[in-house]
């Protein structure tokens, strides 16, 4: 397995970070700022920053078709980014929200995204093209707490949302006009805006940190701060599922999942690396770290002189410098992304934390 | 005074930022139920929890201590009254009195093993947290509810006038349920005390 590809941007936590489609364009949400970096040869440099915000910015995606992209930061707005030759062009998002907004993420087909936010509800939000501007529509309803993140199925209308009550729902956000007619699945047959397709608990219910839909769209997983990975696979409108497959882990809970294949989840989090697991509906398990073990430099403790060691020795009171964690992020993981993918396999991913660093990993 | 000069007024004081402002709203947290987001857990009543305690102390006679320990974190006491809680842990506690620290971390690691032993791991978890709550001496007789200690001005006085605080058996017992905690986190890890902190089923 080749090396993960380490670029250290800045010495802040990063909230969120989105690639473009060409993989050339990282943007990254810093503080108060969106920052887009352009690969230069091997390296990422600052190339602009997006400023308009006023609070911390909490999430940032890009569209890969449109390259127009989304922001969204607890001072309560969404902002789209409009290309253009002379540099980004930002729109106001009529949230209707009085919390802060949390998580941002465009739809497939690009012409909405859903905004979930501390205000208990979920923004999906379209251009309206008779008045020119975004607006939204909320779901609210049964929300009980704070939007901690959201995921799209792939057609678009079906919207997976985890919550701070500890529940993993599947929404459909269907709006007229926008969205072609979805065909039936095993999330239901009728679909208008609002309905509650799903809604998932598990046993010892913590907070939901991620939800991701499988690549078919046929099942749903979720990491929630039990330490847990909940994979929900659905048996047709108002049945229940299959199977709903919880593996609660020795491990620190994880922030982020993304799916590879039908069969591997990988997670990461508080452990600050990332975890494979293997299963399908009969279960699942942990198979393992990605960290690569004994990988040199990084972490590894160096050949050191004697001279070194006792002058270690004498400044600090102890020979090794045990400041490093020997993972290759050196604080939590908060965002994976898909970077490279086949098909339904992710090939390469990369991750993003409090650390300042983006990692683009090979699977 | 004019309008606008009395709002600048008002907002110029800080007063406004003490308004709970979920209060007024009527879908906010404070105006609904927690405990509606999380279907019902079965009520265990004290009778239950005797027969239990009893079928419990039988394995335990019988000298087998691993199904005892299964058998007292198989039925926790999640919905009881506090009588019930009381008398369950002291069980789950005489259960782990009675084992030996070298027997410790084998047992744990086959209950780990077996389905559902993640969970029975995470609900031993809790009785130690709770265990370790709970300043009665577990070698009582008579189960104690935990004394609720009126919170003192200093804050830090506590350690000293803490009831039976200084007795040998809250030593004794204290100590056990420390070199338990450690043997289930090297076979649970980390995972299992995050797991006692975010659940909502409390025993």
């Amino acid at each position: 397995m080749a090396s993960p590809e380490v670029h250290h941007l800045f010495h802040n936590p990063i909230a969120d970070h989105s690639f473009s489609a060409d993989r050339k364009t990282l943007a990254v949400a810093r503080d108060t700022t969106v920052e887009l970096y352009a690969k230069v040869g091997s390296a990422f440099k600052l190339k602009d920053e997006l400023k308009g915000h006023d609070k911390t910015v909490t999430s940032v995606d890009i569209a890969p078709n449109s390259g127009r992209i989304v922001s969204c930061s607890q001072d309560r707005n969404a902002l789209v980014w409009e290309p253009s030759p002379t540099g980004y062009k930002p729109t106001l998002v009529l949230l209707r929200i009085n919390r802060a907004a949390t998580f941002v993420r465009w739809s497939p087909s690009e012409t909405k995204f859903a905004v979930g936010s501390g205000d208990r509800l979920i923004a999906i939000c379209y251009f309206e093209e008779e008045n020119d501007w975004w607006v939204s529509k909320h779901l609210k309803k049964p929300i009980r707490s704070t939007i901690t993140t959201v995921a799209w199925h792939p057609n678009s209308v079906l919207l997976a949302a985890g919550s701070t009550d500890a529940h993993a729902r599947v929404f459909s956000s269907f709006i007229k006009g926008v969205d072609a007619r979805p065909e039936p699945g095993v999330w239901g047959e009728r679909l208008p805006f609002g309905t509650v397709c799903g809604e998932y608990l598990n046993n010892s219910a913590g907070w939901v940190h991620s939800v991701a839909f499988s690549p078919s769209g046929d099942a749903l997983a979720y990491a929630a701060h039990d330490s847990s990975i909940t994979v929900v696979y659905p048996n047709g409108p108002d049945q229940p599922p299959k199977a709903i497959v919880s593996i609660n882990t020795q491990l620190l809970p994880f922030m982020s999942l993304i799916w590879n294949g039908e069969a591997e989840i990988i997670a990461a989090g508080y452990d600050c690396e990332a975890f494979r697991f293997k299963g399908g509906v009969d279960g699942w398990q942990l198979s393992g770290t990605l960290e690569a073990k004994g990988r040199p430099g990084l972490g590894d403790s160096r050949e050191e002189s004697a001279l070194n060691m006792f002058r270690q020795m004498d400044l600090r009171g102890k020979a090794k410098d045990d400041t490093q964690l020997k993972t290759v992020h050196q604080n939590t993981i908060t965002t994976l992304r898909p970077y490279e993918s086949s098909g339904a396999s992710v090939k390469k991913f990369s991750s993003t934390g409090v650390d300042g660093r983006v990692v683009i990993w090979n699977t | 005074m004019s309008i606008i000069q009395q709002h600048t007024a008002a907002s110029l004081s800080d007063a406004w930022r003490t308004i709970d402002i979920d209060a007024l709203q009527e879908d906010s947290s404070v105006n609904f139920d927690v405990s509606t987001l999380h279907p019902p857990l079965p009520e265990v009543s004290e009778a239950e929890v005797r027969q239990i305690n009893a079928q419990v102390r039988q394995l335990l006679r019988g000298g087998d201590a691993e199904g005892a320990l299964r058998g007292s974190l198989e039925m926790p006491v999640y919905n009881g009254s506090d009588l019930a809680k009381e008398a369950h842990l002291q069980t789950v506690i005489e259960v782990l009195q009675s084992i030996k620290a070298s027997d410790m971390t084998p047992m744990l690691q086959r209950i780990y093993g077996t389905p559902g032993g993640s969970e029975c791991l995470d609900v031993l978890m809790k009785y130690l947290f709770k265990g370790m709550a709970s300043t009665t001496s577990s070698g009582g007789s008579a189960p104690r509810t935990p004394t609720r200690m009126t919170p003192q001005q200093t804050g830090f006085s506590q350690v000293g006038s803490r009831p039976g605080g200084s007795s040998e058996s809250t030593g004794a017992a204290m100590s056990v349920l420390l070199s338990w905690h450690e043997k289930v986190v090297e076979v649970g890890g980390l995972g299992s005390i995050g797991r006692v902190m975010t659940d909502w089923r409390k025993v």
